[in-house]
């Protein structure tokens, strides 16, 4: 009876923390709580250099000790940068679903031992360039990091959506939860005791979803109008291609030692390891 | 002005459209990516659950802004803001979407033609998903070395690969592309259009149907889509990295270390004189 309770009470729990609110703060924190980190305060136009050799050249490699090395090192810029727990979680799921089910899979069709290492230096890779992309940009804030891509030449759009998107996302989020919330209100969902039931409700469920975005879609619309209109009145369009806007918005970026340091501890890293797979 | 006024939609309507697709794809992708795939079995559940929202958009408004707009929306919300951006391989699923989408979006002329818009959405899920299926099946094969030689795997992949696509296409595609799309668009159908300041779609806003150029434009951006996607996972067969190591020998790697070593002496020499002159 005790254990039922207590069980009843660990799935509750979990499940109170799995809504929509958690996931909004979640996603929040991540793009603005940690703009204090040793990583955050990097120039994003030296991190994404940085993040170009880690995220690139360990495809090209298949050497284990390099593979290793440069794992461990996103492993520590990815703790330096303080990243949500929920990210990380997801990152665990994405990495076996990309290669760990692949593993189980040719096990099944009668592989043996020699498919592991091919498959550890796999994950390797797809686990390094995962951890890399979450350390740049999970951890930058999305200013800077708009900023860092459009140095380098990225399309005016995409820095712009970047920014848009981290300051519409709270509030799309709010109202997709307030049309549910009034769809629950007014809605008479079918009983989920029964196995039958719950199948029911879980198509109930998703349908209520579908329907959500009927009224969502209609509000999105009136407000990237808004959006739009008070973006043409600054001028959006023709600021975007000209040059001496660009150049006074990226103005503010500035190289300091610090970033020099992180490059050059990447750099003596990156070759002890090539160091330890000559030597062994 | 109102002889060179054509029916189409001016720029600043097509970056409404463009907005307005991205934050609710971006919204939409973001729930799907936070919600733990199911998997049954060894077949994983990897539909774009939420594909009929740019479906709809595109079978509405401007067919090239919203399957952008969609794409970019992926790309921002649920890979950047995530930290779950893999680099080049994301251009794959940025081009795939995009053609899917717009392909879908030029084939309809009457969005109250219900058949039609099934046959679209159908279509555009179906292609969207085959060509994902496509460069999944060539990535494995070109990541892992010596793929015939792994025993078990090649088989494993392709029974995979196939099955995921049939079950996505026939579970998820019609489940979740398919029914919501027919129930969105006729609803939406001249309610949307006016918020956006436009006229809804009909015979003489319609851009025409597919021709000879939008299939060509299509088979190139796979084509790209695939280059880079290969490129991004490839192992040394394109450049032979290793190779150059080993002719490297061990000097030029202890020159490196020492280069490195250095480097960051120097820096924390600089950077605590800098900081000293500060203080005074």
């Amino acid at each position: 009876m005790r254990e039922m309770k207590i069980k009843k009470k660990l799935s509750e729990n979990i499940l109170d923390k799995f809504s929509i609110d958690f996931l909004r703060n979640q996603v929040l924190k991540n793009a603005y709580g940690n703009d204090d980190t040793v990583i955050a305060r990097l120039d994003p136009r030296i991190l994404l250099v940085w993040y170009l050799f880690i995220g690139l050249v360990p495809w090209f490699v298949n050497n284990l000790w390099f593979l290793i090395a440069c794992f461990l090192l996103v492993l520590v810029t990815t703790k330096l940068a303080r990243v949500a727990g929920l990210v990380l979680l997801l990152f665990a799921i994405g990495v076996f679903t990309q290669t760990g089910y692949l593993l189980i899979v040719s096990f099944f069709f009668g592989g043996n031992t020699s498919t592991i290492i091919p498959l550890l230096i796999l994950t390797l890779k797809v686990a390094t360039c995962s951890l890399a992309s979450i350390t740049v940009f999970s951890g930058l804030d999305p200013d800077r990091l708009s900023n860092g891509l459009m140095w380098y030449g990225c399309p005016e759009r995409l820095s712009f959506s970047i920014s848009y998107a981290y300051r519409v996302l709270p509030m799309l989020m709010e109202e997709f939860q307030n049309i549910l919330l009034s769809f629950r209100m007014r809605g008479n969902p079918p009983a989920h005791e029964t196995f039958w039931g719950k199948v029911k409700y879980l198509f109930y469920q998703t349908k209520i979803v579908m329907h959500a975005f009927y009224p969502l879609m209609l509000n999105t619309a009136k407000r990237s109008r808004t959006t739009v209109e008070a973006l043409e009145i600054k001028g959006y369009r023709y600021a975007a291609v000209n040059k001496n806007v660009k150049k006074i918005k990226l103005s503010s970026m500035k190289i300091t030692y610090n970033d020099l340091l992180f490059l050059a501890v990447s750099f003596l890293w990156i070759s002890l390891s090539i160091l330890a797979s000559k030597i062994f | 002005m109102e002889l060179v006024k054509k029916h189409t939609s001016t720029q600043s309507q097509k970056l409404m459209v463009f907005v307005l697709t991205m934050a609710l794809y971006g919204l939409a992708t973001l729930f799907t990516e936070l919600i733990p795939k199911f998997q049954v079995g060894v077949v994983e559940f990897s539909v774009e659950f939420f594909l009929f929202i740019p479906l709809t958009l595109a079978m509405l408004f401007d067919p090239l802004s919203a399957a952008l707009g969609a794409a970019t929306g992926e790309l921002v919300f649920s890979e950047i803001m995530l930290g779950q951006f893999g680099g080049l391989g994301e251009l794959e699923k940025f081009l795939t979407v995009t053609i899917g989408v717009y392909i879908a979006g030029r084939m309809v002329r009457n969005p109250k033609n219900r058949k039609m818009v099934g046959i679209a959405a159908i279509t555009g899920t179906a292609l969207q998903l085959l060509m994902g299926t496509i460069v999944d099946i060539l990535k494995v094969q070109f990541a892992v070395e010596d793929f015939e030689a792994v025993a078990g795997l090649p088989e494993s992949v392709f029974a995979t690969e196939g099955f995921a696509f049939l079950n996505d296409l026939l579970f998820s595609g019609i489940l979740f592309c398919l029914l919501p799309t027919l129930f969105l668009v006729p609803k939406l159908y001249g309610k949307i259009e006016p918020l956006l300041g436009m006229r809804p779609r009909d015979e003489k806003t319609w851009l025409g149907g597919i021709n000879i150029k939008v299939i060509m434009g299509a088979i190139i951006a796979f084509a790209v889509a695939a280059g880079a996607e290969l490129l991004a996972s490839s192992g040394t067969s394109l450049i032979e990295w290793e190779a150059e190591w080993a002719e490297s020998g061990t000097a030029l790697v202890v020159g490196m270390v020492v280069a490195a070593v250095i480097a960051v002496i120097t820096l924390v020499v600089l950077k605590c004189k800098a900081g000293k002159e500060k203080a005074q």
